[in-house]
């Protein structure tokens, strides 16, 4: 009875980890100027980098189109050198509202999603779909 | 430490920047020697300001690969710098000064009225700082420097004893016969190569700093030419390396953690000089 709970407590876990999105690219694990630069990079070659899912910190930032009623969300990523940012737009999978269901503006948030572009007005951007977003106290 | 280093040297630009990095602080400190004792050792300032107009130029006229458009400038004023000597109405230091000054304003002017950059602070800020331009350079801009740098190596290497002649004794090297004028151009040439290449290291406000840095802590320990120029570029590299090092581990800006640990050598090396006399 002892070892077959053991068997059954080991397969448990063994599944659990089998449906947790491996992370092909951890930005978390990195120094800021080589978090910087790599975010520069995928804003530079996006193709290499399509459908990686990538876990990143970043500064939570928003925007709504005034025309179209969209809201963009994004994780904002400073240089060392404090004078540039790089930012990746995430759509935070399920339905959440802003401002409620996020935290304060600014806030580090991190985020684990699925990298790909999408074009919008003529131009293309990057951005992290179906994301998992959480940050302190969450 | 070492496992934290093999995680970064998985990533392309890591590798390249340590690359491109180590030939640039080679390639400045070989020249540095020369403009040092030719007390030429602010030319390097004011040169990199005029890489920073030309900088602006190119954004705002959109000259793709702005490189093939600074460079030119920037040799062009080395060469108008470098012969204000002889018959000039605006001689030596007010020069330089001049054009440092001149090519900075009208730089920040003209990107301010007409660049189309959404983030200006941060475009102006790279390029004075280098910011972490060398951590994201493209494969093309990787060969660029590498062969440029390459090219400076040879040509110092090459014409090393006429530029040891020219850098000493000017007036001796014409009376037997060196051609001082071309090798002053040639100095003027490489020096104007080498501070576009260091823009990318280090950016336009601190590029003096490598190529004066080694030059005078090396002076501190030798006192032969070649022994001062061997010195300085084992130093140059190893600072160079230094710096990028513990700017990527560390998270710090990669042009003044350079700067830094070369000032660091430079009061190691004044301190063995004083504990020797």
């Amino acid at each position: 009875m002892k070892r077959a709970l053991i068997c059954l407590l080991a397969l448990c876990l063994l599944g659990a980890s089998a449906l947790a999105e491996p992370v092909d690219l951890d930005l978390t694990a990195l120094s800021g100027t080589v978090v910087y630069s790599q975010v520069y990079n995928m804003t530079q070659d996006p193709a290499a980098f399509e459908g990686m899912v990538v876990k990143l910190k970043g500064n939570l930032s928003y925007f709504k189109d005034p025309d179209t009623g969209k809201e963009y969300f994004a994780a904002v990523i400073a240089d060392a050198a404090a004078c540039c940012a790089q930012g990746i737009e995430f759509v935070w999978a399920g339905e959440h509202a802003f401002p409620d269901d996020y935290p304060p503006l600014d806030t580090e948030v991190t985020v684990v999603g699925t990298f790909g572009t999408y074009e919008e007005y003529g131009y293309t951007y990057l951005q992290l779909t179906d994301a998992e977003v959480t940050w302190e106290g969450v | 430490m070492i496992e934290t280093f093999l995680q970064y040297w998985q990533f392309p630009f890591v590798r390249y920047a340590l690359a491109v990095g180590t030939l640039i602080a080679l390639c400045s400190s070989l020249l540095g020697v020369t403009l040092v004792l030719k007390r030429f050792s602010f030319i390097g300032d004011g040169l990199s300001h005029v890489a920073f107009g030309a900088t602006a130029i190119a954004g705002v006229l959109r000259i793709g690969g702005d490189m093939l458009f600074v460079m030119p400038v920037t040799v062009l004023c080395a060469i108008l710098l470098l012969r204000t000597g002889r018959g000039a109405k605006v001689k030596g230091d007010a020069a330089v000064a001049m054009v440092s000054v001149g090519a900075l304003a009208i730089g920040y002017l003209l990107l301010n009225l007409f660049s189309s950059s959404t983030n200006l602070s941060g475009d102006v800020c790279a390029t004075l700082f280098g910011s972490t331009s060398i951590l994201t350079l493209q494969q093309s801009e990787v060969w660029l420097c590498a062969g440029l740098s390459v090219a400076v190596v040879a040509l110092f290497i090459l014409f090393y004893n006429r530029l040891f002649a020219v850098t000493f004794d000017e007036d001796f090297a014409r009376a037997v016969g060196t051609g001082v004028e071309r090798y002053n151009l040639l100095i003027a040439v490489v020096v104007a190569v080498i501070i576009v290449l260091a823009m990318n290291l280090v950016g336009s406000l601190l590029i003096s700093a490598l190529i004066i840095f080694p030059a005078l802590s090396a002076m501190r320990l030798f006192r032969s030419f070649k022994g001062v120029t061997i010195c300085s570029a084992a130093l140059s590299v190893a600072c160079a390396l230094a710096g990028m090092l513990i700017a990527i581990v560390g998270g710090t800006p990669v042009g003044s953690t350079i700067v830094a640990v070369d000032i660091a050598a430079f009061i190691v090396c004044a301190a063995i000089e004083h504990f020797r006399k």
